[in-house]
């Protein structure tokens, strides 16, 4: 257990960039999405969706 | 995009946060990481031309191997660097890391940027922390006058293309590299056009650099820090042929007989940096050379504007990127263990080293271009496309290939090959870190080999 | 000097600035730049040392000199127009006139001699306030003044003092006089859109101030006012020693620091209005700057003392002065490039 808090202590800062992935995941497919919001729906771009496709304009 | 650019700005509290012990070890793993999640660019599921847009960048085909190529070069950096900067104090070391950081977050928003005006800010963004890496970490006393010339040639240069962009900005009312490949052609005819032609080529063809305004180059690279030399070499060159790709889709109606002379001079460039490297004493000089001698062939390629010029140079850019740094590498490597540069003192490394020599070989090979590897294919796109431009630049690039050859060699028998001097029989043998440095270099323009499109930019 | 009468002399520096800012009169507004060079003298006087008397001397009789023409232009204006009103559209001689005067209170080249003996001869902190507030109640009357003068008189003032300013840092190693020289040359920059954009001029008046405060605080953190002594600054403050390597970039105006911000607006207006050529002119100007700000960033931070340090070296010690300004403008000075649309906001 103490062991555990140490190794925390010491060695949290090596949680950063992975956080900084995941936060970076996060915000590239929320900003897709709202770019892409319309492009779904619009009578230009949309169509049937293939099967196992989950967004028309990959 | 920000999947790459967060985590890089986070190496930053992580470098300063990281316990002394664990400093090394921690940067390059969590760079290595992103150089890893940088790869999915290449990844190419996408009907449009750009992917990953978001208000201020995206990324296209053209700039995703380069955007890759910076990622990659970052955790090479801080391994190349690990033993040149072992006797500064922990919190220089921080520094040094954090300025390595800083260039490569630069990087990625100069080549994600699709505004010309953000790529030009980040363009000139870099030139500091790599100023500060030359003249701060740099070896000798010349190395002042290397971070003055090479300030001063970019400034100069690229001065005017802002004046250029900003006009241009003026008379179109975008600089948006989505928007203006749909703009119509600029009429341009007076003087005043053509001097803002020049104006908006000059600033790349000197960060390329061109022959005739190389001078920075050589001087910069001998006297950086190897972590210097290989982003000089690898990525930064690269910045002045990526904005050029970028700039004349703009420039099209005058480039035909305007490049004229910036043609000529980048292929004479070749044969006379090339035979600058035949006579030359000091190993990074030589390579430095012969990276202008390369850059003048990609400065052709672009110049011409054909597909076949635009993917040769690129590919040849990021082929030359890996294996020269791999080269500053093994130079590098050397300078630590014999302390000179000079390549009469450190001769018959081969019997002292076998699989360095053999990292050598591999390396010259490819500087070279032996036939598989990427240099290949991109030297013949380029030649090729010269040589239907005009038959008779296959004499001079023809010859280029040859003097390239001839001086690879040289450096490879200079170096590797003869008796061992009895002075350098004390060498320490080279670490694990060495070995893996090389092949994170060479790795990937072998891989290269099996996939090349990968680098083939708009036109595959 | 007793702190009752450095409070009345501060505080009639402020009077004459705000009495300047503040009145519509001619009378009034060179009353205000008169009673602000009269609060000055004092200050400047106080060390007792002859360069110093000498700087006090010079720059009463500049300012002197500066403030009659400004009394005499204003008087013509009077007597030709029956207007004392500093809006009013007066004549284009007195307005010229006035505008050579201003050029000379602020230091610009052509009439930018004094600029550099003073600031030589007085302290930091005394050349910090020259070199700032100083600028303010001039500037206040350039940016009412300029739309009546002729606008190349404006260009030549502008280009001269860029080219100057760069030139004349070039061989210098004195730092009080290598940042006169460089506050000629922002001033350049200045009054090149005094006319086009006055917000702009604005602008980089501001950024010139957060950033020249900065290195003078910095210089006066450091103790130094020659190149040499600042080889050893690092034993000092080593932080600070870094980051006044950004400052000084900063003040030369490579990208991404705050320095370029002024720059790039000042180039963009100057290149919208179609004077290209000055543009590339000025921005070209730039680089002699640049290369008197990367030698003292060579001196400085770039470069290490061979030898080492014998004693301990004083950044172990706790620090006793306020650095408060200091951190702030330091930081202003080297990150503010990314809000340049929220500038533009508050200013335009």
């Amino acid at each position: 257990m103490v062991n555990f808090v140490a190794l925390v202590r010491e060695h949290w800062m090596q949680a950063l960039v992975p956080f900084g992935i995941v936060m970076g995941l996060y915000l590239d497919r929320w900003n897709d999405n709202r770019l892409t919001a319309f492009r779904n729906k619009s009578a230009l771009y949309s169509r049937e969706l293939k099967p196992g496709e989950e967004v028309t304009w990959k | 995009m920000l999947k790459v650019l967060i985590p890089t700005l986070m190496l930053f509290p992580t470098t300063w946060l990281a316990p002394k012990k664990w400093l090394w070890a921690t940067t390059t793993s969590h760079s290595l990481i992103i150089a890893l999640i940088s790869l999915t660019w290449l990844n190419w599921t996408a009907e449009t031309g750009w992917t990953l847009p978001n208000s201020y960048m995206a990324i296209d085909p053209l700039s995703a191997p380069l955007l890759v190529l910076a990622c990659w070069l970052l955790p090479l950096m801080i391994l190349a660097s690990q033993n040149h900067t072992r006797t500064e104090p922990i919190s220089r070391q921080r520094t040094f890391i954090c300025l390595l950081i800083s260039l490569q977050a630069f990087l990625i928003l100069a080549f994600g940027a699709t505004e010309i005006l953000m790529f030009y800010v980040m363009f000139e963004a870099t030139l500091v922390p790599t100023l500060i890496i030359i003249t701060r970490w740099g070896n000798q006393a010349e190395r002042l006058n290397a971070g003055t010339y090479f300030l001063f040639y970019t400034l100069a240069g690229s001065l005017p293309l802002l004046v250029a962009l900003l006009a241009l900005q003026n008379s179109t009312g975008s600089l948006s590299m989505i928007i203006l490949n749909f703009n119509p052609p600029l009429a341009l005819a007076s003087w005043g056009d053509m001097m803002w032609w020049a104006a908006c080529l000059i600033a790349f063809l000197v960060k390329m650099p061109l022959y005739g305004v190389h001078l920075w180059l050589p001087k910069a690279h001998v006297e950086a820090p190897i972590a210097g030399s290989m982003v000089l070499a690898a990525v930064l060159l690269k910045l002045g042929g990526y904005g050029m790709i970028r700039m004349s889709t703009i420039l099209d109606p005058i480039t035909k007989e305007a490049a004229y002379p910036f043609i000529v001079l980048a292929l004479w460039g070749i044969i006379m940096t090339g035979s600058i490297c035949l006579r030359q004493t000091d190993l990074k000089s030589l390579i430095a050379y012969s990276s202008v001698s390369h850059m003048g062939l990609v400065a052709g390629g672009i110049l011409i504007q054909t597909p076949w010029g635009l993917t040769g140079a690129l590919i040849l850019m990021i082929a030359h990127g890996l294996v020269s740094s791999a080269l500053f590498c093994l130079a590098n490597t050397s300078y630590e263990r014999t302390h000179s540069r000079t390549m009469a003192l450190a001769r018959g490394m081969q019997m002292l080293f076998p699989l360095t020599a053999t990292w050598w070989f591999v390396a010259n090979l490819a500087n070279l271009a032996l036939p598989p590897l990427p240099n290949l294919m991109g030297e013949v796109m380029i030649i090729t496309t010269m040589f239907n431009w005009s038959p008779w630049t296959l004499i001079l690039t023809g010859l280029g290939t040859l003097i390239t050859a001839g001086y690879s060699l040289y450096m490879f028998l200079m170096t590797q090959r003869g008796p061992v001097p009895e002075h350098i029989k004390g060498l320490t043998p080279y670490h694990t870190r060495e070995h893996l440095l090389i092949t994170l270099h060479l790795l990937p323009v072998i891989l290269l080999v099996l996939k090349p499109e990968l680098i083939w930019g708009w036109f595959y | 000097m007793s702190p009752l009468v450095l409070v009345v002399l501060l505080s009639s520096l402020g009077l004459g600035t705000a009495m300047t800012f503040a009145s519509s009169h001619w009378l009034l507004a060179w009353m205000g730049l008169e009673i602000n060079t009269l609060a000055i003298l004092p200050l400047m006087a106080q060390q007792n040392h002859p360069r110093a008397m000498e700087a006090t001397t010079k720059y009463f009789l500049i300012q002197a000199t500066a403030a009659a023409m400004i009394l005499f232009a204003s008087t013509t204006n009077a007597w030709a127009s029956g207007q004392w009103d500093i809006t009013y559209p007066s004549h284009p001689v007195t307005a010229t006139i006035t505008m050579a005067a201003l050029a000379m209170k602020i230091g610009l080249a052509p009439t930018h001699f004094w600029l550099p003996e003073v600031l030589q001869g007085v302290s930091l902190t005394t050349g910090l306030i020259l070199s700032t507030w100083q600028k303010l109640a001039p500037f206040a009357l350039i940016l009412q003044v300029a739309n009546y003068t002729p606008p190349y008189m404006l260009t030549a003032l502008a280009l001269c003092s860029t080219l100057v300013g760069g030139w004349g840092g070039l061989n210098q190693t004195q730092l009080r006089k290598i940042l006169a020289y460089s506050s000629i040359a922002h001033l350049g920059w200045m009054i090149l859109v005094a006319q086009m954009a006055p917000q702009l001029t604005l602008i980089a008046l501001i950024t010139y101030i957060v950033m020249t405060t900065a290195a003078f605080l910095t210089l006066n953190n450091m103790d130094a006012t020659k190149t040499a002594t600042l080889a050893s600054s690092w034993t000092k403050s080593p932080t600070l020693t870094a980051m006044a390597c950004l400052v000084l970039l900063s003040l030369g105006g490579l990208p991404p620091l705050t320095g370029f911000l002024p720059k790039w607006l000042i180039l963009q207006e100057v290149t919208n209005q179609g004077f290209i050529p000055t543009a590339t002119v000025m921005a070209l100007s730039a680089l002699l700057s640049l290369y008197f700000y990367l030698r003292l960033t060579y001196a400085m931070s770039l470069t290490l003392f061979p030898h080492t340090f014998n004693s301990v070296t004083p950044w172990r010690m706790t620090a006793k002065r306020p650095t408060l300004l200091l951190s702030t403008t330091i930081i202003m000075t080297t990150c503010l490039l990314p809000l340049t649309p929220s500038a533009l906001t508050l200013l335009i």
